[in-house]
């Protein structure tokens, strides 16, 4: 602190550090400390809030009926008034012979269908203030859910059942996201080191220019762009079915196309596919600064090549080997993109998709953040555990 | 005669071996090949896909070439809104992002002391957070602490906490090669702080200003997964597309895709002549 202050005087200091206060207090910590302190806070939901909830629906749905009644006879009266124009009007269920009752519009449609002018301006007055005084009761309703579901109505205690609650089915979906982001992991690995190695270990500059060309630009382009091109490969009339039915493996006209999307292991794949980049460029860099002098003295010491690669080159690529799984890691477990689109948002079959139905279906957002909280203590201690195997600390990692 | 056949013997044995290394680098271009097949051969569906008059995005049912879909984008009001909206949030997120990169960067250089690790340790963290994560905490501080719903302005947020490391790991790499001789000469000469902040430090830091500009946009428009979660009933660009394509496929999507395609291809390859040119 006191070399800052020292060269960039008192002034830019204070600047520095409130910046930095800032960032790490509005957009880490607090925001952290809240979403944990939400997590284990339980909202016991069967309630006030609840039964307002029900209410709302219930007057809606009278609301809806009553515009509907309104509106029918509103089409009425038109269609009497311009009775001569001979193309019948659509919309006016008392013209053209035998009166067709408006299907599906229940008993107050049928009592709208006879009806005299003055009745009909009676009873569309009764309507207007049944919807007046229902349009008051919706919005004192909503006032009261609003103030209800906040702090103030709902019962909350501090406890474990947010986390205790989830279902067996979530636990499921849990390890499992956490299992296939593993493998998908150790799989990108086995995928991209050796294209790493050939990158780094290449003496024509020719070719490394272009094989990094050839790495950056799927890299750069949009994940979920990437992640659709394999929608259309894996879909029932995709690619892929059209090239089993050209070599007669199946016959696409008969219908015996296999639907490989919104199949856990098509969203697998497609992750494998779109996270694989994050592992070679780490991989690359460190593979870059090993000296190939020791390459050439292993070799020239009779080391096989399966040797050179176990005991010269993975050993010096560690860092890098640690922060692409780290990546790999985090990108597929927490992927909202790959099982929405390959999954069309049919199957909640990764976790991130539980923890957005939690947020915005469910409108619960303390089990949402359970929910978030528990993958975030996955991936910390992945990142631990990978920093323990491959013996790298924080500062090797993010680079 | 001992000494002739040793040598003999060291001439053949890398002989041999080289032919061994020669099958196996084949085998490796081989397979380096079949990588960037598999790489490029979906993308390049999608991009002829955009061109079929289907109205399904397809390759292997050709009606014809058309340019209807690409015509079609302008007129697409939520499109065309959705990359305002991204615009905006990328501006917000590099005047953001900048600052605190550069304040970072600095305090984690010249602080010596023990809390520097903790302090790196934070900072650092959001780049190895899931994006669901960071999207959700946002939304939620913002919510529960100034009654801001989920909006364009969290989504701004969101994607600062995490890209302003970025910015701050590629400022904190550049400052570790500076000369600090330079700062203390410029102080010994009578410059003010505030000078040589503005005069020496900043012009040394300026070309990784702009290449942290470059990519906190870059980054900031492409974001899905944080942006998801703290956009709220508003829309980017990128959220746009996903929830296309999560509602039914379009050759739309895969028109828009042949432009991101097309934009990235041509900065890359610009790059790459570039700093060619230069090294």
């Amino acid at each position: 602190m006191h070399a800052l202050i020292k060269t960039y005087g008192r002034g830019l200091t204070v600047l520095f550090v409130a910046l930095v206060a800032a960032w790490v207090l509005l957009m880490i910590l607090v925001p952290g400390v809240r979403t944990i302190q939400r997590a284990f806070i339980y909202e016991d939901r069967a309630g006030e809030t609840a039964m307002i909830a029900i209410e709302i629906d219930r007057a809606y749905t009278e609301k809806f009926q009553l515009d509907q009644e309104a509106a029918d006879l509103h089409a009425q009266a038109e269609a009497e008034s311009a009775p001569s124009s001979g193309v019948p009007s659509f919309g006016a269920p008392s013209m053209g012979g035998p009166t067709i009752g408006v299907p599906g519009a229940g008993p107050s449609g049928g009592a709208a269908a006879r009806l005299s002018p003055a009745d009909r301006d009676a009873r569309l007055a009764e309507i207007a203030a049944k919807v007046a005084t229902l349009e008051g009761r919706i919005a004192d309703l909503e006032a009261r859910e609003d103030t209800s579901s906040g702090e103030a109505g709902m019962k909350e205690r501090y406890s474990f059942e947010n986390f205790t609650t989830m279902s067996m089915v979530h636990v499921r979906i849990f390890v499992l996201t956490l299992f296939y982001a593993l493998c998908v992991t150790v799989l990108s690995f086995l995928i991209c080191y050796p294209v790493a190695f050939v990158a780094a270990t290449t003496r024509s500059k020719g070719k490394l220019t272009v094989m990094l060309l050839l790495l950056v630009i799927p890299y750069a382009i949009n994940e979920l762009l990437r992640i659709f091109s394999w929608v259309m490969i894996l879909e029932k009339n995709g690619i892929l079915n059209s090239l089993f039915d050209a070599l007669g493996f199946i016959d696409l006209e008969a219908g015996e196309g296999i639907r490989f999307v919104a199949s856990n292991g098509a969203v697998f794949l497609v992750m494998v596919y779109a996270y694989v980049l994050f592992m070679v460029f780490p991989i690359y860099n460190t593979i870059d600064t090993l000296d190939p002098n020791q390459l050439e003295a292993a070799r020239d010491l009779g080391a096989s090549s399966w040797r050179i690669h176990t005991r010269v080159v993975i050993p010096h690529a560690k860092p890098g080997i640690a922060v692409g799984a780290i990546m790999t890691f985090m990108l597929s477990a927490g992927s909202i993109a790959a099982p929405e689109i390959v999954g069309r948002g049919l199957h909640p079959d990764w976790f991130s998709q539980l923890i957005y139905r939690r947020f915005f279906e469910a409108d619960s957002w303390n089990q949402g953040s359970a929910y978030s909280l528990a993958l975030l203590v996955a991936c910390v201690i992945f990142i631990f555990a990978t920093m323990r195997i491959f013996k790298v600390g924080i500062r090797d990692i993010a680079k | 005669m001992t000494v002739s056949v040793s040598a003999a013997g060291q001439a053949a044995a890398p002989a041999h071996r080289r032919r061994r290394v020669e099958w196996g680098d084949a085998v490796l271009n081989l397979y380096v090949v079949v990588f960037f097949a598999y790489m490029f051969l979906p993308l390049l569906f999608m991009v002829a896909a955009a061109f079929n008059q289907s109205p399904m995005p397809s390759v292997t049912d050709w009606q014809g070439f058309t340019l209807k879909w690409f015509e079609e984008l302008p007129g697409d009001t939520r499109f065309v809104q959705g990359l305002m909206h991204s615009l905006l949030i990328a501006g917000g997120v590099i005047v953001l992002s900048i600052p605190l990169g550069v304040a970072g960067a600095m305090i984690l250089t010249r602080m010596q002391s023990r809390a520097n690790t903790l302090l790196y340790t934070v900072l650092v963290s959001p780049v190895l957070m899931p994006g669901v994560v960071l999207g959700v905490t946002t939304m939620i501080f913002w919510r529960d602490f100034f009654s801001v719903q989920a909006g364009l302005f969290t989504a701004a947020i969101a994607q600062t906490s995490f890209i302003a490391s970025y910015c701050m790991l590629m400022l904190m790499a550049r400052l570790q090669r500076q000369d600090r001789t330079l700062e203390e000469a410029a102080l010994d000469l009578g410059a003010s702080p505030l000078f040589l902040f503005r005069r020496v430090t900043l012009p040394f830091l300026m070309p990784t200003i702009l290449t942290a500009c470059v990519i906190s946009f870059l980054q900031s428009i492409e974001n899905y997964n944080t942006t998801f979660f703290a956009i709220g009933s508003s829309w980017t660009l990128v959220t746009e597309i996903g929830s296309r394509m999560r509602f039914g496929l379009s050759p739309m999507i895969n028109a828009i895709g042949v432009i991101f395609v097309a934009i990235t291809i041509i900065v890359a390859v610009t790059h790459t002549l570039l700093t060619r040119r230069k090294g």
